[in-house]
């Protein structure tokens, strides 16, 4: 089998602030093949989004800092390529969009200026071969009369249609991989069934791998191939999208999926998780996520859970799959 | 807790009994122009026309997207706000008739939860500050008295007594949400506006909450306006919902009916745009097109007709009203056919 077109391995990011040292990810693992989705979900804090500004090369310095791990791309490993090369990668072989892209694009500069730089920079063409190029993927993106619109300001535009423009300038160099930090999070829900179609359509036509981080179980569902659970920094299950939500196998996965409100859910009462997630500075020994658990056992505090197999490609890291034994990393028989 | 013990009362009472009526109600901000800002150029309208009622241990859900003016008729319900024209009737008393200190003495009784438990809660003042500034300013308790009531809401809202010297950034999103509860509580409401109280929490807290908020209704006989842009929320906890696009109630209905029954093109396309945590679920989805209009122009006739896949000449011309197609069941739609004797309301 070919080697996939992104590893991450055993990645830790950690932040210094004025309290102390903490990994923001800690020994997070995962591999996605060209034209895969792979699902990133978790509450806030636990690491979503520092595992994808730690892909992009992003994470601020200080106080962020990479602390190991190993991050290939396209057969190179990241953390040891020159930040001259990176920003060659950046905006050209992997791009990425945010969820407010109010902040994301320049006030003060036109969309078209906006997109013309990344497109100049990246493909070496002149400024009237850009500008066709810019009315090209704003036509792609489904903004109507996309020639004038090159001439006007993000903030004579509503909140879906900069999303629109981010993804038209993340497309300009047709990357090979996408990370979308909750991109449609800060859209109503008409808008966000807009955006998630129009990145569905994209990504089969270009093939190109997504990364998509959310909070939204939903857009999960609809939009990923495969799926990370993320708590505390670290995954806590990997698993195909089907197989996650039929088969959930970490209790934090279990709860999460429990205390949404479905819309063809009824019932007087949702099931919740109790508790509140730790603070990253006092974390619990062992499984980080046992003081919420209802199946802890004192065993569960004894070190770190490793990922244990459930079924080929489904993992979590909880020891009740092995019947409460550290020892164990394969399931002999999956816990419902 | 004697305070407690009328309401709970009243909820376990079978005749519905009507607490709040609004009836068209209107707020328009004007937009001005030239030097002082003195000339009135247009105004954006928020809230155009909304009428409706609730009975009291009653929860109506309020959906809508950004712009629909679904707070802002939160906030005019309570006359936080100064409606255009209109009327609320509160208890069968006119709340936008009432001086200065009746009104006072009413907001004892309709409060309000806001979004944002981070901006909600002044970072200066302790817990214990923040929940008996109401009571002070009502002139209900004073001294140990006070303490104790705020012990009381602080344990009422599933926090514990000795939080209530700590300040606002030593708690959580959903603990500070908590504290925003127990300040609306502390005076003995018997209804409360839920301004989006759950949208900036995360799951597994807006789980909690939500069964928090439903836990005192029943304890205290509360009723609630609850208004939430997250369709999931909204069909947990409310008894009926009314969808609301650019001011306007578009569909309003019992919560299982809207559901399982939407009638008007809008509310169907918004349950169809919600992202199903179930992969595969193969369901038929409406795109809507295009964006809300601006409301400071809003289209003519029917709002809504500009993204409308059904829209025809009179949906232009002619603002449809809404009328009952339905026993409890109101849509503003031209095309929408009423209930007959021999089937039941059918949507475009």
């Amino acid at each position: 089998m070919s080697e996939p077109l992104l590893s991450v391995r055993n990645l830790k990011t950690v932040f210094k602030t004025e309290d102390g040292q903490f990994a923001a990810v800690d020994d997070v693992s995962f591999e996605l093949n060209e034209g895969e989705v792979i699902g990133i979900v978790g509450e806030s804090g636990s690491g979503k989004s520092v595992t994808a500004l730690s892909i992009m090369g992003l994470v601020p310095n200080p106080p962020g800092r990479i602390a190991g791990g190993e991050i290939r791309f396209e057969g190179r490993n990241l953390l040891e390529l020159p930040e001259r090369e990176m920003r060659r990668l950046r905006g050209g072989r992997m791009a990425m969009i945010f969820q407010e892209p109010m902040t994301s694009l320049n006030p003060v500069f036109t969309v078209g200026d906006q997109l013309f730089e990344g497109i100049i920079e990246h493909e070496g063409v002149g400024k009237r071969a850009a500008r066709d190029r810019a009315v090209e993927l704003l036509d792609k993106v489904g903004i109507a009369a996309p020639a004038e619109r090159l001439d006007q300001y993000p903030h004579q535009m509503s909140g879906g249609m900069r999303q629109r423009v981010m993804i038209a300038m993340a497309l300009a160099c047709n990357p090979k991989l996408l990370l979308a930090d909750e991109p449609t999070t800060a859209l109503d829900v008409t808008i966000q069934a807009q955006i998630l179609d129009l990145l569905r359509e994209l990504q089969e036509e270009f093939r190109m791998a997504v990364i998509m981080i959310t909070h939204n179980l939903g857009v999960v569902a609809e939009f990923a191939h495969k799926v990370m659970v993320m708590y505390c920094g670290r995954a806590v299950e990997t698993a195909p999208v089907g197989e996650l939500f039929e088969r959930p196998s970490h209790p934090y996965t279990q709860g999460l999926l429990r205390s949404i409100p479905h819309l063809d859910h009824e019932g007087a009462r949702l099931r919740t998780i109790k508790g509140t997630v730790p603070s990253p500075f006092a974390l619990p020994p062992g499984c980080r996520f046992a003081a919420r658990c209802e199946h802890a056992r004192p065993a569960c505090a004894e070190a770190e859970p490793p990922m244990i197999g459930v079924v080929p490609d489904h993992e979590a890291a909880c020891i009740r799959l092995t019947g409460y034994r550290h020892d164990l990393t394969r399931a002999t028989e999956p816990v419902a | 807790m004697s305070a407690a013990a009328a309401p709970a009362a009243a909820a376990t009472v079978k005749e519905p009994r009507e607490i709040l009526r609004v009836e068209n109600l209107v707020k328009h901000f004007p937009i001005t122009a030239g030097m002082f800002l003195s000339r009135e150029v247009g105004s954006v309208r928020a809230v155009d026309g909304v009428s409706f009622e609730l009975n009291e241990g009653e929860t109506l859900g309020l959906v809508g997207e950004s712009g629909s003016g679904k707070s802002t008729t939160g906030r005019l319900v309570l006359r936080l706000l100064e409606p255009t024209s209109g009327s609320v009737q509160f208890d069968g008393q006119d709340v936008l008739a009432l001086e200065e200190a009746k009104l006072r003495a009413l907001r004892g009784k309709m409060q309000i939860i806001f979004q944002d438990p981070y901006g909600a809660l002044n970072p200066r003042k302790t817990v214990l500050e923040t929940v008996a500034e109401p009571l002070l300013i009502h002139g209900r308790r004073w001294g140990p008295e006070l303490h104790a009531r705020v012990r009381e809401l602080l344990e009422l809202v599933g926090l514990a007594s000795y939080h209530a010297d700590r300040y606002p950034h030593e708690f959580s999103g959903g603990q500070r949400q908590r504290i925003g509860i127990a300040r609306a509580l502390a005076l003995n409401p018997r209804f409360i506006v839920c301004d989006e109280p759950v949208s900036a929490l995360d799951v597994s807290i807006q789980a909690q909450i939500v069964n928090l908020l439903q836990d005192l209704q029943e304890e205290l006989g509360l009723t609630y306006l609850f208004i939430a842009h997250d369709l999931g929320v909204v069909k947990h906890i409310s008894t009926r919902v009314a969808v609301m696009y650019l001011g306007r109630i578009v569909e309003i209905a019992d919560k299982a009916e809207l559901y399982a029954r939407p009638l008007h093109p809008y509310t169907r396309a918004l349950l169809s745009a919600i992202p199903v945590p179930r992969p595969g679920a193969g369901r038929e989805r409406v795109i809507l097109q295009g964006e809300v209009p601006s409301p400071i122009n809003p289209p003519s006739g029917c709002h809504f007709h500009t993204r409308c896949p059904f829209a025809v000449a009179e949906c232009r011309a002619v603002d449809p009203p809404l009328r009952e197609v339905a026993p409890g069941h109101k849509a503003a739609c031209h095309l929408v056919q009423p209930q007959t004797a021999q089937e039941g309301p059918r949507g475009p």
